[in-house]
């Protein structure tokens, strides 16, 4: 367009602004947008509940990340992570964990007034002796009359061990607790034949004696059931509350679910809940159950951790969790100052931490500490023993397993984080040991040796014939892809043939149930509990699917008598020698080729340092600390606003203006 | 006019039918109920559990009919739930249990919050910069703003929000780059940068083809007529042109409404904006089938809604179109 044109164009526009005499009310409002933008904060959060305490110290709020909404904040119902971790300073359980012992873990009382006393009952069973403590009460809520929460009494516990059999309920313990607890399996059939629970009938297994006092009756020796009184399944509920919060209009206005708001004895307690944006906690007035530990930490945290000794809980008043459901928003307001610690993705992995996996020197100097955590949990392929290759040929799984480059699996597909498995055992669990190696560990040169030992020299048969084994994994992602890429490429080492079906997750779980795979990826087991029980449990022989997750269908019959006696037995010496000639059974038999225990980086801010890293605990944030003012502080040094922008937009605007106006003046 | 509509009403039916059979054949016949409920209930499920899970949801009924003996044909998975579908019962989400009737009512408002400023800003914009280009036409500036409108066309939404959200976070300060808050004065705050992203990443092709369709118009008998009767080229452009390239726009926008209602899955998911689009994704990863079900059977209906008032926005525009 020549010049004059443009300049015609121009003069056109601006005769068209003036005329609509829009100018200074344009401009008035580019100035009220400039102003707005300055005095605008940046802080995502909403205020908090309260400015101060009632002692006029500040309020302190801790601000954490979810990756999505909970999905049931029933404690009967309640299994995910996310719902565990909101669930966990809402709900206190019979039992818990003390946060600072993780090597062996430790079971500790909560609402019970010490771990229950076992009993074995002379016509058979075992009989646990609990006792409630007295004046623990359920938190303030409108479902209780003049909406004061009433004390919790053993018939609460009842109600729970009943909503664990109620098949409405859909409670995942029940497949484990029924095997032992009397009544549970009778109570849930009876249940599904009349299409409903009656919670009139007593369960057989729970026996209340007293006004806080009850007892569980086992069908046999289940040591493990402490455990299980550590965790939401068995936390006593108010019926009121489960009865109130019906999901349905009472009055106008419709009730949420029991299940959206629990109503428990915990530290904290629901203030507000914006579904799929945040969960806000305030802390429960009326908390008492239990103190800060007086012992169990390391000496490096000694100078940090005994000044809170005996201390009431919580620590902070309030606890905001945003959902987030992607990560680098996360990294974002973590720089901000605006969340208190993240976990370390692959999206900001390579900009926080350095090759020799210490935190970058960056962050660093912002007072941000790393941690390391590693879960009660092992990851492997799972070796079909039943199929006509490779179950009954037991030099071909060892050399299996020993071409199997679990470090640069980890190396190259979770940046070094999670540990090599080296048994089945992951740490802190009785019979882990840290300097045991597995002995058909990576090992090229033993591998093919074991090959041609198993009947395959150079991965050929007898006849000539190059051995073809199925690989079965999750596919469908690159990422998938290329992990089940590497896995064949190790195997294919030994000049054997790999075939890789990729399956949807739910396929592969068929297939490891009907058996119908050679060599499965993907396969592994999270703790429930840490005990030696809860991993030997997958090869022990009468827990084939589809009544267990046997799914290697391992049969020894020497494992299957170990287990059986080191099931029952309590925590000893005894037990951990039994468990480690358990490991040493499997390790020779190889029904799995062993990859990690996995492991996460995560970060924390300098006024919200990491109190305890128990991995049985959903966070522990009624032990959480917080240095408010240094919080304060930094937040408003991170977040200065700089003018350049708004004074080169207004340089912009001018300029557009002043060409305008030359271009109407000119025509 | 009456007619016309009763009739493409009852059209809707069959489509709806068609679009509800085919989700659910995709959701159940490729990936069976008892997948669906495994995936849900994790690597830990047992048989039983499994097995529990359907029941309660009524996934233990056979798919399409029922040829059980003793219960009626009609007692299956896919007639259960198109009866219910047409007494507009939406049911309960399968994994939180949550009324679905809820969970679209709460989730409606930030997405429409999000998306028709975007919608009507980015429309405003593109028009007048298509009107402008169509103006200076073969300038200059024409030019340099094809190639800009290409550049923007060419890069993926996904790199203007992580710039956008970089820019907000750790270079402006002025507002936050993430969240959202259904509270009066600070909700424009958090809805700034994700409309502004919105309005940004589709304003290249907007403007192209909108220009298009302009240029379109321009070259028509009756223009040349109304310059060579001296109407000016400003008014040829606002009072002949727009006026006549409505139609093209009319079916571009009224086809884009139902699309504002169900938000947007990539926005809402990074900015935390807990709008339908958030919801479905959700549920697609869950997977909770009821929560799928509800969206395409509502996002059908809304589509088709879409189309019918397209066509009567066409009779309206067009005086020589008659509905009938």
């Amino acid at each position: 367009m020549p010049p004059r044109t443009f300049s015609r164009c121009l003069a056109t526009l601006a005769a068209a602004f003036l005329r609509l005499r829009v100018s200074g009310p344009f401009c008035g409002l580019v100035i009220l947008c400039a102003v707005m933008l300055l005095g605008c904060s940046n802080n995502p959060h909403p205020e908090p509940l309260q400015k101060t305490r009632e002692d006029g110290t500040p309020w302190k709020v801790r601000y954490g990340a979810l990756p999505e909404d909970p999905r049931s904040l029933d404690p009967q119902v309640c299994y995910d992570n996310v719902s565990r971790r909101v669930l966990e300073p809402i709900q206190e359980c019979l039992l818990e964990y003390q946060p600072f012992k993780t090597d062996p873990y430790e079971l500790v009382p909560c609402l019970l007034k010490k771990v229950p006393e076992r009993i074995e009952r002379s016509a058979g069973g075992v009989t646990y002796l609990c006792e409630l403590k007295p004046g623990i009460f359920f938190h303030d809520d409108p479902c209780f009359p003049e909406g004061r929460g009433r004390e919790v009494v053993a018939g609460d516990v009842l109600f729970a061990f009943q909503r664990i059999a109620d098949p409405k309920v859909e409670c995942p313990a029940l497949s484990n607790l029924q095997d032992y607890v009397e009544g549970l399996a009778e109570a849930f059939e009876e249940a599904r034949k009349a299409d409903s629970f009656d919670y009139s009938k007593p369960i057989s297994g729970l026996k209340v004696t007293g006004k806080y006092t009850f007892e569980i009756h086992l069908k046999a020796a289940y040591p493990q059931l402490l455990y299980w009184l550590a965790m939401h399944f068995t936390a006593p509920v108010a019926r009121e509350a489960v009865e109130y919060y019906d999901g349905k209009p009472h009055e106008g206005k419709t009730r949420d679910m029991f299940r959206f708001h629990p109503v428990a004895t915990g530290p904290f307690q629901i203030a507000e809940w914006k579904r799929n944006t945040r969960i806000r906690l305030k802390r429960n007035p009326n908390y008492h159950t239990t103190t800060f530990p007086q012992e169990g930490w390391g000496a490096d945290q000694e100078a940090l951790l005994r000044p809170l000794a005996g201390k009431a809980l919580p620590l902070v008043d309030e606890v905001n969790m945003t959902v987030f459901r992607e990560t680098i928003p996360i990294f974002l307001l973590f720089r901000q100052g605006y969340l208190d610690g993240m976990g370390v993705g692959k999206d900001a992995f390579s900009s926080l931490i350095t090759p020799s996996r210490d935190l970058s020197a960056k962050y660093k100097e912002r007072g941000v500490s790393l941690h390391r955590d590693t879960e009660p949990s092992t990851f492997f392929m799972a070796l079909n023993m039943e199929d006509p290759v490779i179950g009954t040929n037991r030099k071909l799984r060892q050399a299996l397993s020993s071409a199997f480059d679990a470090q640069g699996n980890l190396d190259i597909f979770f940046n070094s984080v999670p540990i090599v498995a080296e048994q089945l055992l992951p740490p802190g669990i009785a019979g882990y040991r840290k300097d045991y190696r597995n002995p058909y560990g990576y090992n090229l040169e033993r591998a093919r040796q074991l090959l041609a030992e198993a009947g395959y020299p150079n991965g050929k048969d007898a006849s000539g014939k190059t051995l073809e084994v199925s690989l079965d994994t999750t596919g469908g992602s690159a990422n998938e892809r290329l992990v089940a890429e590497f896995y064949q490429r190790q195997f294919e080492r030994l000049g054997i043939k790999v075939k890789v079906v990729e399956n949807p997750f739910a396929r592969l779980m068929e297939k490891l149930d009907n058996g119908g795979f050679q060599i499965a990826a993907g396969s592994g087991w999270g703790a429930d509990y840490p005990d030696p029980e809860n991993f030997y449990f997958l090869y022990y022989s009468k827990n084939f699917p589809p009544a267990g997750k046997n799914h290697s269908r391992y049969k020894n019959p020497e494992f299957d008598a170990l287990f059986e006696k080191m099931a029952t037995m309590e925590n000893s010496p005894e037990r951990e020698e039994i468990a480690l000639k358990m490991n040493a059974i499997l390790a020779e038999d190889v029904p799995h080729i062993l990859n990690m225990h996995r492991s996460t980086f995560g970060l924390t801010q300098s006024w919200a340092p990491r109190i305890q890293s128990n991995p049985l605990l959903e966070g522990g944030l009624k032990y959480a600390v917080l240095e408010h003012e240094l919080r304060e502080d930094l937040r408003s040094q991170w977040n200065l606003k700089p003018l350049w922008p708004l004074l080169t937009l207004g340089a912009g605007v001018l300029a557009a203006g002043l060409l305008l106006l030359n271009a109407r003046r000119k025509h | 006019m009456l007619a016309y509509l009763i009739r493409r009403l009852f059209f809707f039916v069959p489509i709806v039918l068609g679009v509800m059979l085919l989700t659910f054949v995709l959701f159940f016949v490729v990936q069976s109920p008892d997948a669906t409920a495994r995936r849900v209930l994790g690597p830990k499920a047992t048989p039983k559990s499994v097995e529990n899970w359907l029941h309660n949801r009524g996934y233990d009924k056979p798919l399409l009919v029922n040829r059980r003996p003793g219960e009626p044909w009609h007692d299956s998975l896919f007639i259960n739930q198109m009866v219910r579908l047409a007494s507009f019962d939406l049911g309960t989400s399968d994994v939180t249990g949550r009324p679905l009737r809820e969970v679209f009512a709460q989730g409606a408002l930030p997405s429409l919050l999000l998306t028709v400023p975007a919608f009507l800003a980015s429309l405003v914009m593109a028009v007048g910069l298509a009107l402008y280009l169509v103006f200076i036409r073969n300038a200059a500036i024409d030019f340099v703003a094809t190639i800009l409108c290409v550049a923007m066309m060419s890069v993926p939404v996904m790199v203007y929000v992580i710039f956008g959200q970089f820019m907000a976070a750790q270079v402006l300060n002025y507002f936050p780059a993430f969240g959202f808050e259904l509270n009066g004065w600070s909700t424009p705050k958090f809805l700034l940068l994700p409309v502004s992203l919105m309005v940004v990443s589709g304003l290249g092709a907007d403007v192209r083809l909108f220009r298009a369709l302009f240029l379109e118009e321009m070259g028509q008998d009756y223009i040349r007529t109304a310059r060579a009767k001296g109407v000016s080229k400003v008014q040829v452009l606002l009072r002949h042109v727009f006026k006549n390239g409505l139609i093209n726009l009319i079916t571009l926008v009224v086809a884009s409404l139902p699309f504002l209602i169900m938000g947007s899955l990539l926005l809402e998911n990074f900015f935390g904006i807990p709008g339908l689009g958030n919801v479905l994704v959700t549920a697609i990863q869950a997977p909770d089938f009821a929560v799928v079900q509800a969206s395409v059977f509502l996002g059908s209906l809304l589509y088709l809604g879409g189309l019918l008032l397209t066509d009567l926005c066409y009779a309206w525009a067009d005086p020589r179109i008659r509905l009938g």
